[in-house]
């Protein structure tokens, strides 16, 4: 099963896609974990979670972004710019960070610099704001409102509130399969690998959520016992990542990474929606407090005592705090949270990295076999009697 | 760092030069010649600021600025850390004393050679980002180091904006323990749920400064200085009209005493006095039919469409004079009041503010407007080519002012414009106008020397006939 979780995952198009495609379905595609997906299932869009992996080259992202700016976005405006993204329908940009908002114009740019038909026929600029107050929820569901409407008046659909409820019940069905699947990682020893796990989530982005849920139901009903035993419990903490090579590169022989907080999987909590609630109020809440990301400004302490809850309910043994170079935001989290957690006698090691082609694959595997060694001797002189 | 940066608190350094440089005029030209070779390094910004008539009253008002910070505790206020993007405003309304990073930063990148080095690193050396804005880190090492006034709140207002500059103050105030509060931009400016979202916004930071502290907002005094700021903004419409003419009737260093002074004291008396100055040396050189810069004469004019270049000496505004450029001001010096000229020119009052002092809502309405039209914060919230954004105010802006060129400086930090300026000198070049991207860092010569970028800038003036 799992084989086919990463087979998707690393991947840009799958047949699931493919086949959605041949039927006359809509796909959309979108770059943040802030856009809920519940609206454009209840819609009979497809949604997807555009990702960069395996890219060649950056000739055009470098040309459209200046040289100061995350390799995350600069993959994906890549691949829309070598056509890997003909499949979508639409696109919906947020201004998850400054780099990744950028998007909106690299694309749109590059399509009439290179007289390309990268931009996709519906474009949205999704803005979220950065703080969780009475107002700014209230500014979320107009925004979710705007873009009902937009999205039904572009493809010609008809939206109803009982069908995004009936969306929002499905989303949290799917919800507590992920959260089984996340608890089956942090057990002793773990069932899932970290790049399993992963792989799972990543994949369960870019394929028809039914499909998911009913090949995660049947990977969890036959769940076989994984060696994973006497490995080192690692957690991974930072800028975001699609890409299961990273987690095989840091897990190798020797580690398990047990919890993360990475956009793209569940993060450390799952947060249901409330189903009693106005459905675009109920997710405009639970979408802005799901706040694991350090665009919500002013909200360390509470990712920082999610994340020391996670570590001692994984009973993790030392934290990766990973960013990609330029990601300032989760860099600067990560100094935070190295001073706080290395204080509470919990191992840390910063990362500074590259997305995409692990082109400092090997830097890194030195830097992460060495922090394994320091955790197995820590291990070795803690056991001691 | 070097244990020798720890000896004095360098906020209390900075107000002591400044104060000291502010009085060399006070003797006679020899005592002031002489005073000179007693400051090798300072020597050369005090000489450029004081080509300009206001000059002095600029390095006074810019030792009281300090003077405010270093004595504000032992004067029993509050002193708040906040951005040059955020009108004080509001802050002098509460009697809260700003500290304002950028401008900290400025101040010691003016004065010393080595700039705000061992600071900017400093700031890596406790977990910030090297690849965070310069401007933010140059002072803010400092004062993460305790090497300044103590910190009682933060104040941002970038979030929507610009993530470097609000991930510097959520950095501080998460590593310092200390109140943290953000406003929030939407990425459009001009549409009613905007406005609504500003206001309400704006009502939550007033509550939030009147909690910490523990002041009401005393509505005669926001009301006078809101008042202050008119008188402000159509002294800065005079200044702007001259800066249209050719050539330049304004000295060199005019654009940073209007935004340098707003940054500072927005609606306070001691800045209308010196924009009064400004606009009289203007007047005057207009009747005299005289330029501004002390060359011969004007070859070619530029628009900065972002920041300046802030290393050691104001050596872009010595470069420009040498090279006999008329400097149009950049993205700082613009407010958006609905008088402005090119608010007028172009015909946009929607997307401009105007200020009204009937009650405490309107006001509240005014400034939360005022706010949200700040340099940076008005142009670069959205997409580069949305309306009222920074492709339309740069070409606006260049084109009144009669620029032949346009240039961009920013610092690598500046994730925001980094990610979009290429695409943006594509359609400035389309407009017609020459651009040049510089690719160093205005706070910290260690990037790219000062001498690297200078031969580019020459290099771009020459190869497109620009001089």
């Amino acid at each position: 099963m799992f084989d086919e979780f990463r087979q998707i995952a690393q991947s840009i198009s799958n047949e699931y896609i493919q086949n959605e495609k041949k039927k006359g379905s809509l796909c959309i595609g979108y770059t943040c974990s802030y856009f809920p997906e519940e609206i454009l299932h209840s819609l009979g869009i497809l949604p997807y979670r555009i990702k960069g992996i395996n890219v060649s080259s950056l000739s055009v992202a470098d040309a459209a972004f200046g040289p100061f700016i995350c390799s995350h976005p600069k993959c994906l405006l890549q691949h829309f710019a070598d056509g890997d993204y003909s499949f979508l329908d639409g696109i919906i940009v947020t201004p998850g960070c400054d780099s990744m908002r950028r998007i909106d114009e690299c694309i749109r740019k590059t399509a009439v610099n290179l007289d390309l038909p990268v931009v996709p026929p519906f474009f949205f600029h999704y803005a979220v704001p950065h703080k969780i107050t009475e107002y700014s929820i209230k500014w979320l569901v107009e925004e979710l409102q705007r873009f009902i409407d937009e999205v039904t008046k572009h493809f010609s659909l008809s939206f109803s509130y009982d069908a995004l409820k009936q969306s929002i019940r499905f989303y949290n069905q799917l919800r507590a399969k992920i959260e089984k699947l996340n608890s089956l990682r942090m057990e002793q020893p773990p069932a899932v690998s970290g790049a399993d796990a992963v792989a799972a989530f990543v994949a369960g982005l870019s394929m028809p959520r039914e499909i998911f849920l009913q090949k995660l139901d049947a990977f969890l009903s036959h769940l076989e016992t994984q060696p994973y035993n006497n490995r080192v419990r690692l957690m991974l903490i930072g800028s975001a990542n699609d890409d299961v090579e990273l987690l095989s590169l840091i897990e190798n022989d020797n580690a398990v990474v047990v919890a993360d907080t990475l956009c793209y999987g569940p993060r450390l909590e799952i947060d249901y929606v409330d189903e009693v609630d106005e459905p675009l109020h109920a997710l405009a809440v639970r979408y802005l407090n799901h706040s694991h990301c350090p665009r919500m400004y002013g909200g360390y302490k509470e990712r920082k005592a999610k994340v020391v809850e996670a570590i001692a309910k994984a009973r993790v043994d030392g934290v990766i705090l990973q960013n990609i170079r330029f990601c300032d935001l989760h860099g600067a989290e990560n100094g935070l949270l190295e001073r706080d957690l290395e204080q509470m006698g919990v191992p840390c090691l910063r990362l500074e990295r590259e997305y995409g082609p692990l082109a400092d694959y090997e830097r890194m595997r030195m830097r992460i076999d060495a922090f394994i060694e320091r955790m197995e001797v820590r291990r070795y002189v803690c056991d001691r009697p | 760092m070097r244990q020798a940066l720890k000896q004095y608190k360098f906020d209390w350094m900075l107000w002591r030069t400044y104060e000291a440089g502010s009085k060399l005029l006070a003797g006679t030209a020899q005592e002031y010649d002489i005073a000179l070779r007693y400051i090798p390094y300072f020597k050369d910004p005090v000489k450029e600021v004081y080509k300009a008539k206001a000059g002095q009253l600029f390095l006074e008002m810019t030792a009281t600025y300090l003077d405010n910070i270093v004595n504000a505790h032992q004067r029993g206020k509050k002193t708040c850390m906040t951005t040059f993007c955020f009108s004080p405003a509001i802050l002098y309304a509460l009697d809260i004393v700003p500290v304002t990073l950028e401008l900290l930063t400025v101040m010691m990148t003016f004065l010393y050679k080595r700039g705000t080095f061992e600071f900017l690193d400093y700031c890596n050396e406790v977990g910030f980002t090297e690849t965070s804005c310069s401007s933010q880190r140059g002072s803010m090492g400092a004062l993460l180091a305790d090497l300044g006034t103590p910190i009682d709140m933060v104040v941002t207002d970038s979030p929507g904006v610009c993530d470097t500059n609000a991930n510097a103050f959520s950095f501080f105030a998460a590593y310092k323990d200390v109140p943290f509060f953000q406003l929030n931009m939407p990425p459009w400016l001009v549409e009613e749920r905007v406005t609504e979202y500003h206001v309400q916004d704006y009502k939550a930071l007033v509550a939030f400064l009147e909690e910490q502290s523990g002041k009401k907002l005393d509505e005669d005094r926001l009301r006078q200085i809101l008042k202050e700021l008119q008188k402000q903004d159509e002294l800065i419409n005079e200044l702007e009209q001259y800066l249209c003419y050719k050539p330049l009737p304004l000295p060199v260093t005019t654009c940073l005493f209007i935004y340098a002074g707003r940054f500072m004291f927005a609606g306070m008396p001691i800045y209308t006095r010196l924009l009064e100055l400004l606009v009289a040396e203007g007047r005057e050189n207009v009747a005299l039919h005289k330029q501004g810069i002390n060359t011969s004469h004007e070859k070619s004019r530029g628009f900065f469409c972002y920041i300046d270049h802030y290393t050691h000496s104001l050596r872009l505004w010595q470069m420009l004079e040498e090279l006999n450029i008329g400097y149009a001001g950049n993205i700082l010096s613009h407010f958006w009041a609905q008088s402005n000229p090119p608010v007028v020119k172009y015909n946009c009052p929607e997307s401009a503010y105007s200020i009204n002092t009937n009650t405490l809502e309107d006001m509240l309405t005014s400034i939360a407007a005022i706010n949200s039209r700040m340099p940076m914060i008005k142009s670069i919230r959205g997409p580069y080519d949305s309306p009222y954004m920074w492709l339309q105010d740069t070409l606006a802006l260049a084109s009144m002012y009669q620029a032949d060129f346009i240039v961009y400086n920013g610092t690598p930090g500046c994730r925001n414009t980094w990610g979009m300026v290429k695409l943006l000198a594509q359609d400035t070049e389309k407009a017609g106008f020459p651009t040049h991207i510089m690719y160093a860092d205005a706070f910290d010569d260690r990037v790219q020397s000062w001498d690297a970028t200078r031969d580019r800038f020459e290099e771009f003036l020459r190869v497109r006939r620009l001089i």
